[in-house]
Formats: C-alpha cells, sequence, structure tokens
C-alpha cells in the first residue's frame, strides 16, 4: 500500500511540484495518472521510488515513510518498485538479455554482477520474462537493434524480472504509435493483473486511460484534482483536469488495431 | 529555369565584412613581422643547403642495409616502450579522468581538471628529461615519459566521453535498486569502453612517434641511433633509421584506423 499523507514538494528554483497531496494507492490496483505536461504526474510517480524527494509531509510504502530512506534502505525500496521510462532507458550497446538480468541487481551481490556472474534462477527467471512479452527471439541482440516498441518491451522483461511489488510507468506509450502503444498497455494490465503487482501509469492520452485503468487520478498544478474509479469518469471531468475542452491530439486512438 | 525561387541572400553586413578584413590584415601583419624578426640570412642558408645538398639528400636515399639488424632492434624496442608506455597511460588516466568528469564528482571535478592541465604543460621530451635523470638512460625513463606524457591527454578525452553519457540509464539503475558499484558497471562502463579503447589505440599511434625521439635525450629507443648517426654525419645510416621509421609509422596507423573502425 502506497500512502501520501499531506506531501508537497517545492523545487530548488521554486516551483511547486506537489501540492498538499491526500492519496492512498491500495495493492493491486492499476491507476492511470491523467494530467497536462506540467502538471507534476512524473514527479508523483518519481516520489515513490525516490527519483525526487518531496520537501514535507509523510509518504508510506509499506506502512514505511520512505521520505527518510537513505542508502541502503532506499536502494531496498527501489529493489521492489520497478520502473517503466518513456525512452526505454537500455544499455545501447548491451544485448537483450545483459539488460534484462539489469533488473537483478538490487538483488545481486556487488562481485556477482561485476563478473557477470547472475545465478542461474535469475538467468531463467529473465529468459521466462522475455517469453512473457514475446521478445525472446532477439535475447542476443544488442538492444538498439531493437525497434522502439521491442525496446520498451525489454524494458518491460527488466521490470518483471525485478520482481517487484510496485511498477510504475513514466509515460511509457508517448514515444510510441498507436498499435505499439496499446501493445504495451496490454502488457501491462496483464502482468498487474497475473502478478497482482500494484501499477500506477501517467499517461496524457485520455482514451487509453479510460480503456485501461481501474481508478483515475487527475492532476493539475501539481495538485489532485480528480480521484476516483473509471466508472465515474465522463469526458466532463477530463475537462475539469485539463482545464479546457479536450481536443484531437488528446487521444492515441487505434485501439480497434491492438 | 525561369521560375526558380532562391532562398534569400544571408545577411552580411557592412560590420561583418570590415571584421573578417582586419582580422586578416592583422594575421598577415603577424606572420609578415615574425618573418622579419627572426632575421634569416638566406643569402648563407641558401649557400650551406648548395653545398650540403648533394652530401646529405642523395646518401639518405640510400639507406645502409648494413645497418639494418641494429635498426630494427631499437624500432623495436621504440614500439615497446611506446606500448609500455600507452598502456600504463591509459590505466593512469581512468581514475583522473572520473576526478576530472563533472556528471561523476560535481564541483570537485575541477581537482580532476588542474590535475590533468599540469600534466599536459610539460612536454614530453622535458619529461624524457626529468626520467632519465631520475632512473637512468635506459628504456625505461621513455617508458615513464610516455606514460606521464600521454595520460595528460587521455585523461582529458576520457573525462570528455564519461561526461557524455546517458545519465538517464544511469537514472534507470538506480531505479533498479543498484548501488554505485554496480551502475559504474552495468551503466557507466558500457557506454565509454569503446570510445576509451579508440582514443587509447590513437595515443599509441602517436606515442610511436614521440618516442622515437625520445632516445635523442637518452631514454631508450631508435632516437639514440638518430643522435649518434646525425652527429657522426652518417647519412646512409640516418636513411636506414628514417625508411624504418617510415615504415612501422605507416604500417600502425593503417592498423590503428582498421582496429578503431571497427571499435565503435
Amino acid at each position: 500500500m502506497i500512502e501520501f499523507k499531506d506531501v508537497n514538494l517545492v523545487y530548488p528554483n521554486g516551483t511547486q511540484g506537489l501540492k498538499n497531496i491526500n492519496v492512498k494507492i491500495n495493492d493491486g490496483e492499476f491507476v492511470v495518472i491523467v494530467g497536462l505536461s506540467g502538471a507534476g504526474k512524473s514527479t508523483f510517480i518519481r516520489s515513490i521510488n525516490r527519483l525526487v524527494t518531496p520537501t514535507s509531509g509523510s509518504l508510506l510504502v509499506d506502512n514505511e515513510d520512505i521520505l527518510k530512506f537513505r542508502g541502503k534502505d532506499l536502494r531496498k525500496l527501489r529493489t521492489k518498485t520497478g520502473m517503466i521510462f518513456q525512452n526505454y532507458n537500455l544499455v545501447k550497446r548491451s544485448n537483450v538479455l545483459k539488460n534484462v538480468l539489469a533488473g537483478r541487481l538490487g538483488h545481486t551481490g556487488t562481485l556477482r554482477s561485476i563478473f557477470n556472474l547472475y545465478k542461474k534462477e535469475d538467468v531463467s527467471l529473465a529468459y521466462e520474462s522475455l517469453k512473457r512479452v514475446h521478445i525472446d527471439e532477439k535475447i542476443y541482440n544488442r538492444a538498439d537493434e531493437l525497434s522502439g516498441g521491442q525496446q520498451q518491451r525489454v524494458s518491460i522483461a527488466r521490470v518483471l524480472t525485478q520482481q517487484p511489488k510496485y511498477i510504475l510507468a513514466d509515460e511509457p506509450v508517448a514515444s510510441l504509435d498507436p498499435p505499439t502503444s496499446h501493445q504495451v498497455m496490454n502488457y501491462l494490465r496483464k502482468i498487474n493483473k497475473e502478478d497482482k503487482i500494484t501499477t500506477l501509469v501517467n499517461l496524457h492520452f485520455i482514451d487509453m486511460a479510460m480503456e485501461y485503468a481501474d481508478r483515475i487520478i487527475g492532476m493539475r498544478a501539481g495538485e489532485v484534482v480528480f480521484d476516483g474509479p473509471v466508472s465515474e469518469v465522463t469526458e466532463k471531468t477530463f475537462e475539469e483536469i485539463y482545464g479546457r475542452a479536450i481536443r484531437e491530439d488528446d487521444l492515441r486512438g487505434g485501439a480497434e488495431q491492438a | 529555369m525561369a521560375n526558380l525561387t532562391l532562398p534569400p541572400k544571408p545577411k552580411n553586413s557592412l560590420y561583418k565584412k570590415t571584421k573578417t578584413i582586419i582580422i586578416l590584415i592583422l594575421v598577415a601583419a603577424l606572420y609578415v613581422w615574425t618573418f622579419l624578426s627572426i632575421d634569416i640570412d638566406w643569402a648563407r642558408a641558401m649557400e650551406r643547403a648548395a653545398n650540403n645538398f648533394h652530401r646529405v639528400i642523395p646518401r639518405l636515399f640510400d639507406p645502409d642495409w648494413s645497418a639494418m639488424g641494429d635498426v630494427s632492434d631499437k624500432m623495436f624496442e621504440t614500439v615497446l616502450i611506446a606500448f609500455a608506455g600507452s598502456v600504463m597511460a591509459a590505466i593512469l588516466s581512468i581514475p583522473l579522468a572520473f576526478l576530472a568528469a563533472k556528471n561523476m564528482m560535481g564541483i570537485f571535478s575541477v581537482i580532476g581538471k588542474w590535475i590533468l592541465s599540469a600534466i599536459r604543460a610539460f612536454p614530453d621530451i622535458i619529461l624524457a628529461v626529468l626520467f632519465v635523470v631520475a632512473v637512468g638512460p635506459t628504456a625505461f625513463a621513455g617508458v615513464l615519459a610516455i606514460a606521464i606524457g600521454s595520460c595528460g591527454m587521455l585523461g582529458k578525452m576520457f573525462s570528455e566521453i564519461i561526461e557524455q553519457i546517458d545519465m538517464d540509464i544511469v537514472q534507470a539503475m538506480q531505479a533498479n535498486g543498484a548501488n554505485r558499484i554496480q551502475i559504474l558497471f552495468t551503466a557507466v562502463f558500457p557506454q565509454i569502453i569503446p570510445e576509451f579503447l579508440s582514443y587509447a589505440i590513437y595515443r599509441f599511434e602517436v606515442d610511436i612517434r614521440a618516442s622515437s625521439i625520445l632516445g635523442i635525450v637518452g631514454a631508450g629507443g631508435i632516437g639514440t641511433m638518430i643522435s649518434f648517426a646525425s652527429s657522426n654525419r652518417n647519412w646512409n645510416e640516418m636513411g636506414m633509421i628514417l625508411l624504418a621509421i617510415i615504415i612501422v609509422v605507416s604500417v600502425i596507423d593503417f592498423a590503428s584506423a582498421k582496429i578503431r573502425s571497427k571499435i565503435v
């Protein structure tokens, strides 16, 4: 369970990234956070694994206040929160298997990882993860030989290999075309249901949020302006979140092709 | 042909034009002034060149093949000095490069940059003189001179490579729960190793040339023979030495270019 209690984050340049956030994410939920760029979606999600640090309030992950974590505690927290990025962030010159095994780093001793001596179970887990996202035939290809969609699937496999309790996905489909976007969202959704991994996804496409989310959190200017199950959401809700009428480019489209 | 739409001409203001002209005049003036002030006695220079030409140049083109054994021994030593020196430099410069990289050390990187600049301030030949005094007139002095001389430049190059890596990948590894050493090995090294190797090989190429002359101050290698041949006016032997240097340098240049194009 993740719980934000009066969380604020002010960046050194004075920008208020988060403003009085009070949100509770229950185990197993698939939450989509929507909002315009600059609304604080990224800051929200990155607070949970402390890539950014809120300046006040408390943030509980499994009933521990993570805002005080440093060093070892912090690495333990990050080991149970896997992250997926907009730009995949794979090591381009390394092969797919090596990239996926990097998901085990938090569970692996320093010496073993330096000499690439991952345990047999880890290698098998990595291969299973690649199979689950159907990219196992590329196992020995260099990451930079793959297309964007394939790279994002490798990064999903990396997160699966990490066996996290939470998955944080920061705009995972923003660099992909519509069919590939749906493919990636379908995998995330499937993993959420099959492995019971709590998943938080940042999106700015309204139709995708509606299609995949259990619950939607709307953000504007660092504040949560909507929080509720997807059944309560209408086009009007989005107009309130975005503070303007809905436009063509707020939709990803292409659902029927997936 | 008639209705081609051409892009508008760039706006070359009068200010820009006069600036260019003034700079050209200044450079020309500097050049003329330098030549006038070094006071060359052209007549004497011509005369000397004319007198010595037939005694030196033809003999350079008639190498003393009997010296081939000695020359190839010494040339081999030169290559070994360059190799040992470059390897030592490549290893030494890695920690210095990390120390000088802003994205690794923050503001402390200034210290690393100072150290590297200080090292680069010494010409190879001066380092060779210093090491000949310190460890005696042997090839080891040459190796040390090359190692220290090269690690200044390699360290700077390496630190620039480190500063250009994709920090998002570092962040991705942090988000996996990796510790600093794991991040170094899994996210930083794969991004820098090919470029590092490429620069190290290029530097080896430069070091072969450098180590050919270090022997002039007694630091081993073929330079010792150059120094003897020129003081004995033994131009046939000098021809042999030059031939050996030209062949080895060309071969290494060619091989290094091939290897480097494969790496990156």
